[in-house]
């Protein structure tokens, strides 16, 4: 067996907006390997949440489409897998929670059903073997008294409970990989560390590898083993969480780390990175991160740079000063708009 | 007179059950004081349902207190009518969570902008608009996006247009509500610094209210901690970080992340899940979360009072004084 | 798995594009519009009745009240296009003429409803309470008359004439405006940048008008359209009735009146002003209906 879970060459993902074809996600490539965490960090806009959608094949009530690449999960590549084969792969070997639990949960059934359906549709249990699983499923995501939650509608629990029960049901199958778009988002702080914790535990008892997708570094720092920096729909940079943290390689994940205030730092004043995201459908020319970068130079403003290894390390960067051991700040070259 | 804003023992509750049956309230805020003196930072931080928000609005009196006293610059504006309030809301402006939603789509920036100068002042439309122009340079936007509408810029943008619009008016006081908390991580830092800009260049006092606890430790100077519709504690802000007294504020600051991978924190992590704002527990509503729970705590509302100087909690465990009580 | 949810992260992609200033939203308002090809045509009609009401007089071939009794009852002809009436007169022209009549009528009767109902409509919904509570038991007292019926007992208060059929329906047209108006408000007060202006000490005069108002003005355009052809029909059932026009007057209804008792020897009197009534009819029906679609959020461009 591979180490490698999940290996993602050259995604590209297109949005037909009016008439024409944004680029959402754009020859992105990354791998999982098994056990691991892999953070897959970003704003809004980067394409991080439409790389997780492109993952699963949940494209087909959206204006998106996968235009190419390959994404290997063990040998299969997922592109290419006909429907009726996705369909047991997902809730299965793949499983994924999302944001707002509140609407990945139907309303009008039960948990028990819902917990029940994958559990009889993938692993052919029976209705009473499934219904105890259930229960035990619920009892492993920390939920008390299971017996009674199987018998509440999604509007009966708390927040957290929902999602508690959404990760119930994402385990129920035993995937070898779980994708969390933005699980803690909409959570308070204290059912979050709830929350993450419980994620820790089961990854550790199920042996899953978790792709996490976030916006918040401290969660990243927390719970991955590697880090994934996407920007307007590319991958800037990848790297082990320690090396990240510790010596960013491309200065959008520099400004990222830097700007984010952080517990008992007691500095005076919040660094920042100056103008916006800018809008996939008009993006400059080169390094889509040079016009707000402090230390772009002529070239990253006309060349787009690759993923370049960064020397003597497993990381990348997207950038041409990846490998330099000084950057020389050059004032950013924005138009002087405030974000 | 060095207290801008004074809140003595308010409370309020929301009717949601009428008709047939008993009636049911909500008790979003329970029996709170608190003080904003001039040119400082107050924060309000808690989780949802922690009743901050409400707060914000009964301090500027878009809600009316069921009981207590809201006090502003000295004058008691706990029961003044809507139009005795009007003139007084020209000191007291207020900064939206949602910068979309909280501009009308259909007026152009300059007289989004301009509106309290409208409503407040006798100026000219010319001196308005001049007035507009000079406050979107000072929050970093330039003049030129006057005559624009808002849905041609970003969020960011959007709160810096809110931010104009409370400015325009130079109130003393500006409650922001979760002013940061919808806009991407490095564009709220380009927004606290704004902020804390003004807030130097105008002595603004600022109420503001946040569930995040980091960028609240930046920008405040002093802190209040609520839960479930109590003040739980108040403090300085080193006070309050360094030495967190009440056991939820403790397990508030540990459940934050950091985002630095080296720090490996002992975390606190609670049981249980918020309890009903309708049905609210017994005697200290923090008791059934509490990892340091005694019987008392299950039977009486702890005071809120000062255990040490500058340094109220409302706490059991406190009861005989600081040394007496749980961790520091 | 739930759409929403699957959908989430790809809003913030397809909606980073949509534009809502006005100029966008009146291209895109357009577009909708003209994909319906009925309502584009109905528009052209009434644009052409308009016209010709407005410059009537210019080209009416003959004088619409001058008896001939030389030519009583002509059929279709080639000096009168659409034959003459029992006192010799030019249909065509009587028509053309009648298109004043029926238009001005029914638009401004109409147009009084719009603002009378929107101005309660802005009452009750914003303020509620008592005021709303009277506003909403008075339109329901209206509602439970039959337009018609309710329209006829103003008349017959009132007198007959014109100016009391338009004063008969606009009152029996402000209930609707009222209840949509009202409407719209409730869900209005619940923006946010209405609590804002509040917050800022904004006058409530001040909020309704700026900050809701603005927000029902699709809602007046559609119904004033939907509701000009039924003006049309109930003004011309009054004229018809005797209680409107003076019969003298070209006004369409007053037309199929007279022409009835002819309708043995002479069906053309009756045919041509009803049918001018029922295609003016019709076609602001569906002019309102292509509006109201065309005007709707939910309905893709």
């Amino acid at each position: 067996m591979t180490e490698r879970l999940l290996d993602v060459q050259g995604l590209v993902t297109e949005f037909k907006r009016g008439s024409s074809q944004i680029r959402a996600v754009s020859d992105v490539s990354f791998h999982i390997n098994r056990r691991e965490v892999v953070g897959l960090v970003g704003e809004s806009g980067c394409g991080k949440s439409v790389t997780s959608l492109s993952l699963m094949r949940l494209l087909k009530d959206t204006p998106g489409r996968i235009s190419g690449g390959k994404v290997l999960f063990e040998d299969r590549d997922l592109v290419t897998l006909p429907e009726k084969d996705m369909r047991n792969i997902r809730g299965n070997e793949i499983a994924m929670i999302f944001q707002e639990p509140m609407t990945s949960l139907n309303p009008v059934l039960k948990i028990g059903k819902q917990l029940e359906e994958p559990l009889m549709v993938h692993l052919g249990l029976s209705r009473s073997q499934a219904k105890e699983r259930a229960a035990d499923l619920l009892r492993q995501v920390g939920i008390p008294r299971a017996e009674e939650v199987l018998h509440d509608y999604p509007h009966q629990l708390s927040g957290g409970m929902r999602q508690r029960v959404m990760i119930a049901m994402a385990i129920a199958c035993k995937p070898k990989l779980l994708i969390a778009d933005e699980p803690t988002t909409a959570l308070d702080v204290t059912i979050q560390a709830q929350i993450l914790e419980l994620l820790r535990k089961l990854r550790a008892d199920n042996d899953m590898s978790v792709l996490l997708i976030t916006h918040d570094l401290g969660v990243v720092a927390e719970m991955c083993d590697r880090v994934i920096v996407m920007y307007a729909g590319r991958v800037v940079e990848e790297g082990s969480v320690q090396e990240l943290f510790e010596n960013p390689r491309h200065p959008y994940t520099k400004g990222l780390i830097r700007s984010v205030p952080k517990l008992r730092q007691k500095v005076h004043r919040l660094e920042s990175i100056p103008g916006n995201v800018p809008d996939l459908s008009q993006m400059p020319q080169g390094c889509k991160f040079a016009p707000r970068c402090a230390y772009a130079t002529e070239r990253c403003l006309k060349e787009e740079p690759g993923l370049l290894g960064v020397e003597g390390t497993s990381r990348k960067s997207r950038c041409w000063l990846a490998n330099e051991q000084t950057w020389e700040e050059r004032g950013a070259v924005t138009d002087g708009q405030a974000g | 007179m060095d207290k801008l804003v004074e809140v003595k023992g308010v409370k309020k509750s929301f009717l949601i059950q009428k008709g047939l049956g008993p009636k049911r309230y909500l008790q979003a805020v329970n029996d709170i004081s608190f003080t904003i003196r001039k040119g400082e930072t107050f924060s309000l931080v808690g989780e949802s349902g922690c009743g901050k928000s409400t707060t914000g609005r009964l301090v500027n009196r878009l809600l009316t207190p069921d009981s207590g006293e809201i006090w502003f610059e000295g004058k008691d504006i706990t029961k003044l009518s809507d139009r005795a309030m009007r003139p007084l809301r020209k000191h007291m402006q207020m900064v939206f969570q949602d910068p979309y939603a909280s501009l009308n789509p259909r007026m152009k920036v300059k007289d989004l902008v301009a509106e309290p100068l409208i409503i407040h002042t006798k100026l000219s439309a010319k001196e308005r608009d001049m007035l507009a122009s000079k406050l979107l340079e000072e929050v970093g936007l330039g003049s030129q996006h006057a005559e624009r509408y808002v849905h041609e810029f970003s969020g960011g943008q959007r709160q810096r247009i809110g931010i104009a619009r409370a400015l325009s008016v130079k109130p003393k006081l500006i409650i922001a509500d979760e002013p940061v908390s919808a806009l991407d991580v490095s564009i709220q830092s380009q927004v606290i610094n704004l902020l804390q800009d003004l807030q130097a260049e105008h002595g603004l006092a600022y109420l503001f209210i946040s569930h995040d606890l980091s960028v609240v430790e930046h920008i405040s100077d002093r802190i209040g901690v609520m839960y479930l519709g109590s003040l739980v504690e108040t403090a300085d802000k080193d006070k309050l970080y360094d030495r967190p007294l009440h056991p939820y504020s403790q397990a508030l600051l540990s459940a934050v992340p950091v985002p630095d991978p080296t720090v490996k924190r002992e975390r606190i992590i609670l049981s249980g899940d918020l309890p009903s704002p309708v049905n609210p527990p017994t005697g200290c509503r923090f008791h059934t979360r509490c990892p340091s729970c005694m019987e008392i705590c299950k039977q009486i509302v702890p005071e809120f009072r000062e255990a040490e100087p500058g340094h109220y909690v409302a706490c059991h465990l406190y009861d005989d004084g600081v040394q007496a009580g749980g961790k520091a | 798995m739930k759409d929403e949810a699957v959908t989430g992260g790809t809003q913030a992609v397809v909606q980073a594009g949509a534009p809502t200033g006005f100029k966008q939203r009146f291209g895109a308002f357009m577009r909708k519009f003209v994909k319906q090809k009925t309502a584009v045509v109905a528009a052209v009609f009434i644009l052409i009745l308009l016209v010709i009401a407005i410059i009537g007089p210019l080209i009416t071939p003959y004088n619409p009240s001058k008896p001939n009794y030389d030519a009583l009852m002509e059929g279709v002809s080639a000096e009168h296009l659409m034959g003459t009436d029992e006192y010799g007169r030019d249909i065509l022209s009587r028509i053309i003429y009648g298109s004043r009549l029926s238009l001005s009528v029914s638009i401004s009767a109409v147009m009084i409803a719009a603002v009378l109902g929107t101005a309660l409509g802005l009452l009750a919904g914003y303020y509620g309470g008592w005021l709303d509570r009277i506003i909403m038991r008075g339109s329901d007292v209206l509602f439970s008359f039959p337009d018609l019926l309710l329209a006829i007992g103003i008349v017959a208060i009132l007198g007959p004439g014109l100016i009391n059929v338009v004063i008969a329906v606009a009152v029996f047209g402000t209930p609707s405006f009222a209840r949509i108006i009202r409407s719209v408000t409730l869900s209005a007060k619940e923006n946010l940048f209405v609590e804002a202006a509040r917050s800022m000490g904004a006058t409530n005069k001040r909020i309704i008008w700026r900050h809701i108002f603005p927000e029902t003005v699709p809602a007046i355009i559609v119904n004033i359209s939907m509701r000009i052809g039924g003006a049309i029909l109930a003004a011309s059932s009054l004229s018809f009735l005797g209680m409107g026009a003076s019969p003298s007057k070209p006004d369409w209804g007053a037309m199929l009146s007279m022409g009835r008792d002819y309708l043995a020897i002479a069906p053309h009197i009756v045919y041509f002003p009803g049918l001018v009534i029922f295609l003016t009819v019709l076609a602001f029906n569906i002019f309102g209906d292509g509006l109201r679609d065309a005007l709707d959020p939910k309905m893709k461009s």
